[in-house]
């Protein structure tokens, strides 16, 4: 049944190839369909086709589901918004739906590779909305290297233990009993590979040239919709399938090296959209540090704090920057006359840096416990002084956006009431979390149940 | 009985009323602050002191514990008592703000994060309503004028709270709990140190103590009147609480230093506090707007209270007390009778203004006692909690200490009569003719003000009763007291006396001058020298470059602002160095660094 | 020996990414990358004295000794996506041409 979360957009995406015309309300019945039937599904492993624990294998996990709702919804939100845009695209943007809840549902790793290029592929055609032909030929070439890069470190790693599917890695790997030195090449390869796609210094030149000038529509998508799902993979791939025990030196050393870098040339930037996509290279620079240190619930938090405020400043930023201008000098004051829309982008912008009152308070505060549990105290130090400088450059931002005199009005009710309902949900979120802390507990235990006994 | 969550929550809705209501009448969306602020005010003191304020949660989730203690009542009452005082000013600022509805919204949104603060039970909550704090009034600052103030505020904010962070962290983690008791009084050793350390970076940067004093003039220079006399009369205090818990109730053992009987740490802390108050008195004096010079004044009594606390003995920590106390009066009607002056002539530079006694006495009896109170001299509660701090001073042998007392002390007098001499005195400018007197409803807030201060200096035993219970509370003894007289170490101090002295020569010279005749009045800028007509009159004005000489003495800046300008370039040179490295246009950079990384790890793998 | 050669062939692609600076020579690159990988794969299916991985009349057990196929399936779906790419590519290729005229990335000056 999970099937059909792919099975779906795939077949209307080709049915609005033949369909020019319709395309658009294809789309926009496709992602309402995804979204509503996500809630429907019931946890279990799926297998396709019937061919038992050979064949290629669904996985419905509440990780998998809470990905799945979040990133459904927001795609959906996503495309409501920006209309005209969405109506030229439309057939990418289901192929993308088809790739992202595949990403989000399998449990083959060559099953994985495969949506990885599809994803990969539709991103690189949401690109050509910027009209910058360079840039979105590099995303191009570093995708599909990072990509095969991932192939490379798949194959070697299904010649040693002979299986594909993620949840039997594991178990195979003690059967063995593979050395981490043996299965450094493979896991590291593909640590490179899914590196790329996910903004890791110094994998990701390609971030700056395709976001700094992204319309509404492609940029909210990439930042947001497609930078979670890939940080779900990740999280999912570096719990239950990779061993890197000896490469922590090398890891710690990338990730802590792109959680400042992009925080410090967020710290240079005048632009608003650069500020803003440098601050998601260090966000997602921190999640992969939380997955390579076990801290699950804490990362998947992140990501879901993340996603959300990502998509109401990415929304807002690039519909403001589409209208007035990409430096933050020509911007001042742009809130005076769109109050709603500047309350919706103050909110996001100080969950992100992590002030009380807000979910992204509360995701700190239990990212902070999670590594200062481990006996790690010069971490801690580092996230901090990073958050210090992450949230001067947020609030020079702001006030720059409030303070000043310009005329720009944004007129889109939709976006507004999208906008300003996530920040309410941030803001919900930040007091009453419990609900939310309910929904991610299971994770780590159901995840313990897949390595050992290959279901649940 | 009260329940402490009901009034902040109550708080927090009062201020959406506000804001709703603001966007239909801002005059009342103002009132509305008034009212909340006075309801909460008065309730806790009504029912703190009364012992019966209720401290279940029920509504806000577990995370927020609070704990009614006697030193959370006093700190709540006073910077509620502030916050209900300066609200009288807020509709007729209000149509200066670019955004008042929401002005109105975060003023009372920070009374509830600032009551907050002082009755948290553990250190999660004290941590979220602090953040809370310094987020609300940063928005408060802007509306004034310009908007990098509010930056250095929050870099400098932010910097103590993450100390703070980490320190709570740190604690959780070996403890298991945050409860502020248990913990604090479990901490031992270097950890004890540790948090220590801290904890004070927390309230330095809160208070305005040296290094961190950079914030302070920018900000009270910049943010609206009512804004800056919330700041150095309320918000500022919070600082004061933090050095409460760090100094008071952790206590680490260390060497000691034996000349002066302290634990070491206790004396670095009071030498960072006499550099406060040196330097706060020193920067003051030269400061041409009355603003910044009130700023740095409250940098300096800051100074004061931390002094206080260092001694550690009970008569000291009764000063400290009584000097949160008095001086939180005493800045905040300073700010106000600026505000006032600000509203009716659009400037608060020393030097362009001058004899606004004429158009605003009471303003001027207003700003006098509260610059007698900062300047700790008698009648005014600011010599009591002073005589306090000497006293323990020079009973503790700290020489050292005790000088840059004196000396601010001394210095503090020439700062608050430069704008008493300049600004009220003098003679009145041409272009003020038709300056009036404050309105009625901004009177009363200073009157109470002063009043206050001056019962605090003449009867300060009916204050004492809300001190004593902080100090048996934190396991000191009280002060000795008899009658209306306070039993210090080196002798006894009768203020209903002193007072009266005081008075009485007040009397004598007012009779004087009545009798004599007097002076003739002169235009302010009929000026000339050596027979020559002079054309800059404004230089050569009454007020303007007040101190000269002395001021000659030290013309630069101190040196710590260009430590931070160069960090924050250093940070900006980093960002821009990854920028051009990493982020070029060419998809090189990616398979070169994937190649190298490769490269890495198979020669790793070979070797 | 095919696995050094296909080892050689990936390094080779990666070289020509990072030095070359026409556009077209970079898709080339990225194709000779790619199908090192693929020979790479299949000649991990190899086993020594393998048969076709075929059920057919004269090999009927399934116990035989036969050439893994999943590697050949991989192949497959990889080489399909290969051509996807590089047509993506090369359109991309043509639309920088008509927007700057030239090939060369370095004549197209910084973003």
């Amino acid at each position: 049944m999970a099937v059909l979360l792919i099975a779906i957009p795939l077949l209307f995406a080709f049915v609005s190839i033949l369909n020019k015309k319709y395309a658009f309300y294809l789309l926009a019945l496709v992602a309402a369909f995804n979204f509503v039937f996500s809630f429907f599904l019931e946890k279990g492993m799926y297998s396709i086709g019937g061919f038992g624990p050979f064949g290629i294998n669904l996985l419905v996990d509440q990780y998998a589901l809470i990905g799945l709702w979040l990133l459904n919804g927001l795609f959906f939100l996503t495309v409501m918004i920006n209309l005209k845009a969405s109506k030229k695209l439309a057939t990418v943007l289901i192929v993308l739906l088809a790739g992202i809840n595949g990403l989000l549902l399998t449990n083959d790793l060559f099953n994985l590779f495969v949506f990885l290029e599809i994803t990969g592929i539709s991103a690189y055609l949401l690109t050509t909305e910027n009209k910058k032909p360079v840039s979105s030929f590099n995303y191009l070439v570093q995708g599909t290297v990072g990509s095969g890069l991932y192939l490379l470190g798949l194959v070697i790693l299904y010649s040693m233990i002979g299986t594909l599917n993620m949840s039997d890695v594991i178990s195979r790997i003690y059967t063995i009993g593979a050395t981490p030195t043996t299965l450094l090449l493979p896991f590291m390869l593909m640590f490179i590979g899914l590196g790329v796609e996910a903004k890791l210094l110094p994998f990701n030149s390609w971030v700056k040239g395709v976001l700094e000038k992204a319309k509404p529509l492609s940029g909210t998508l990439v930042s947001s919709v497609i930078a979670g799902t890939i940080l779900l993979v990740f999280g999912r791939l570096l719990t239950t399938v990779m061993v890197i025990s000896n490469a922590d030196m090398l890891i710690t050393i990338i990730l802590i090296a792109t959680i400042i870098a992009g925080e410090v040339a967020a710290f240079k930037s005048t632009r608003i959209r650069e500020i803003l996509l440098f601050s998601s290279i260090g966000q997602a620079g921190l999640v992969v540090y939380l997955f390579t240190h076990g801290l699950l619930m804490q990362g998947v938090l992140l990501i879901i704090a993340n996603v959300l405020s990502k998509f109401v400043l990415f929304t807002i930023g690039a519909s403001l920057a589409e209208a007035a201008g990409d430096e933050v000098e020509e911007l001042r004051g742009a809130f005076k006359n769109n109050k709603l829309l500047g309350i919706g982008f103050t909110v996001a912008a100080l969950s992100v840096t992590g002030l009380p009152l807000f979910f992204g308070f509360v995701v700190k505060l239990n990212v902070l416990l999670g590594i200062f549990g481990s006996y790690d105290l010069i971490t801690p130090i580092i996230i901090l002084v990073v958050s210090l400088i992450e949230g001067v450059y947020f609030i020079k931002l702001l006030m720059k956006l409030w303070y000043g005199e310009s005329n720009v009005q944004i007129k889109n009710v939709l976006m507004t009431v999208s906008v300003l309902s996530v920040a309410v949900v941030l803001i919900v979120l930040g007091v009453y979390y419990q609900p939310m802390m309910d929904l991610v507990a299971p994770i780590k235990d159901e995840m313990i149940m897949i390595i050992q006994g290959g279901s649940f | 009985m009260l329940n402490l969550e009901l009034v902040v929550l109550a708080t927090l809705l009062g201020g959406v009323v506000a804001y709703l209501l603001s966007m239909i009448n801002k005059r009342v969306g103002s009132a509305v602050t008034i009212l909340v602020s006075g309801a909460v005010f008065s309730l806790l003191a009504y029912y703190g002191f009364g012992n019966s304020i209720d401290q279940t949660v029920e509504l806000i989730p577990n995370f927020v514990m609070f704990k009614v203690t006697a030193l959370g009542t006093f700190f709540a009452v006073l910077v509620s008592f502030v916050f209900f005082m300066v609200s009288f000013f807020n509709p007729f600022f209000a149509e200066r703000y670019k955004y008042p509805n929401a002005f109105n919204l975060l003023y009372l949104m920070t009374l509830a994060g600032v009551v907050g603060v002082f009755y948290a039970s553990n250190f999660i909550t004290l941590f979220v309503f602090f953040e809370l704090v310094v987020w609300t009034s940063m928005f408060l600052i802007p509306m004034g004028k310009g908007t990098k103030a509010s930056i250095t505020y929050f870099v400098f904010s932010t910097v103590g709270s993450f100390a703070m962070l980490y320190a709570i962290i740190f604690m959780a983690v070996g403890f298991g709990t945050t409860d502020i008791d248990t913990v604090l009084a479990g901490l031992t050793g270097t950890a004890a140190l540790i948090v220590y350390g801290l904890l004070l970076v927390a309230s330095f940067a809160k208070l305005g103590a040296y290094p961190f004093m950079v914030w302070l003039p920018k900000v009270l220079g910049n943010a609206p009147d009512p804004v800056s006399a919330v700041f150095s009369g309320g918000i500022e205090k919070m600082g004061a609480f933090i050095a409460v818990l760090a100094m008071i109730k952790i206590s680490p053992a260390s060497a000691m230093f034996e000349a002066v009987g302290l634990p070491v740490q206790n004396y670095i802390v009071g030498v960072i506090a006499a550099v406060t108050i040196i330097v706060g008195t020193m920067m003051a004096i030269r400061q041409d707007d009355a603003k910044k010079l009130l700023a740095y004044s409250s940098a300096a009594n800051g100074g004061y209270i931390l002094l206080a606390f260092t001694i550690g003995n009970s008569v000291a920590i009764t000063g400290g007390f009584f000097h949160i106390f008095a001086h939180a009066l005493a800045s905040t009607a300073a700010f106000l009778a600026i505000g006032v002056v600000t509203y009716r002539t659009k400037t608060s530079k020393i030097s362009e203004l001058g004899g606004m006694i004429h158009h605003m006495p009471i303003t001027y009896v207003v700003y006098l006692a509260a610059i007698i109170s900062m300047a700790g001299i008698p009648p005014m509660g600011g010599f009591i909690s002073k005589w306090l701090i000497f006293q323990a001073l020079i009973q503790n042998n700290l020489v050292f200490l005790a000088t840059a007392a004196f000396i601010g002390s001394i210095g503090s007098f020439l700062y608050v009569f430069r704008p008493l001499a300049a600004l009220f005195l003098g003679q009145k400018l041409p272009k003020y003719k038709d300056v009036k007197e404050a309105p009625l409803l901004m009177l009363i807030p200073m009157i109470i003000l002063t009043l206050l201060s001056v019962v605090a200096g003449v009867f300060p035993t009916l204050f004492l009763p809300m001190i004593n219970n902080i100090m048996t509370e934190l396991g000191f003894q009280t002060l000795m007291t008899s009658g209306f007289q306070i039993i210090g170490f080196n002798g006894t101090l009768d203020p209903a006396l002193v007072a009266a002295v005081f008075g009485t020569g007040v009397l004598v010279v007012f009779i004087l001058f009545m009798i004599f005749p007097k002076s003739r009045k002169v235009g302010l800028m009929d000026t000339y020298t050596g027979g020559e007509f002079i054309y800059t009159e404004e230089l050569l004005h009454y007020s303007a470059d007040f101190y000269a000489p002395l001021e000659r003495l030290y013309r630069k800046e101190p040196f710590v602002n260009k430590i931070y300008d160069s960090i924050r370039i250093k940070v900006e040179e980093l960002g821009a160095f990854v920028r051009y490295f990493f982020f070029t246009n060419k998809p090189e950079v990616t398979v070169f660094w994937i190649v190298a990384i490769l490269l890495f790890i198979v020669w790793g793998d070979i070797i | 020996m095919i696995q050094i050669a296909s080892i050689l062939l990936v390094m080779l692609g990666l070289y020509g990414i990072l030095t070359n600076r026409n556009i077209i020579k970079i898709i080339i690159s990225l194709n000779i990358f790619e199908v090192g990988l693929n020979l790479f794969i299949v000649s991990l299916a190899y086993v020594e004295g393998g048969i076709d991985p075929i059920l057919t009349s004269h090999s009927a057990s399934s116990t035989l000794s036969f050439v893994d196929p999943l590697p050949h399936a991989l192949v497959l779906t990889a080489i399909v996506i290969g051509v996807g790419t590089t047509a993506l590519g090369l359109a991309f290729a043509k639309k920088i041409y008509a927007k700057y005229g030239t090939y060369e990335l370095d004549e197209m000056g910084v973003e």
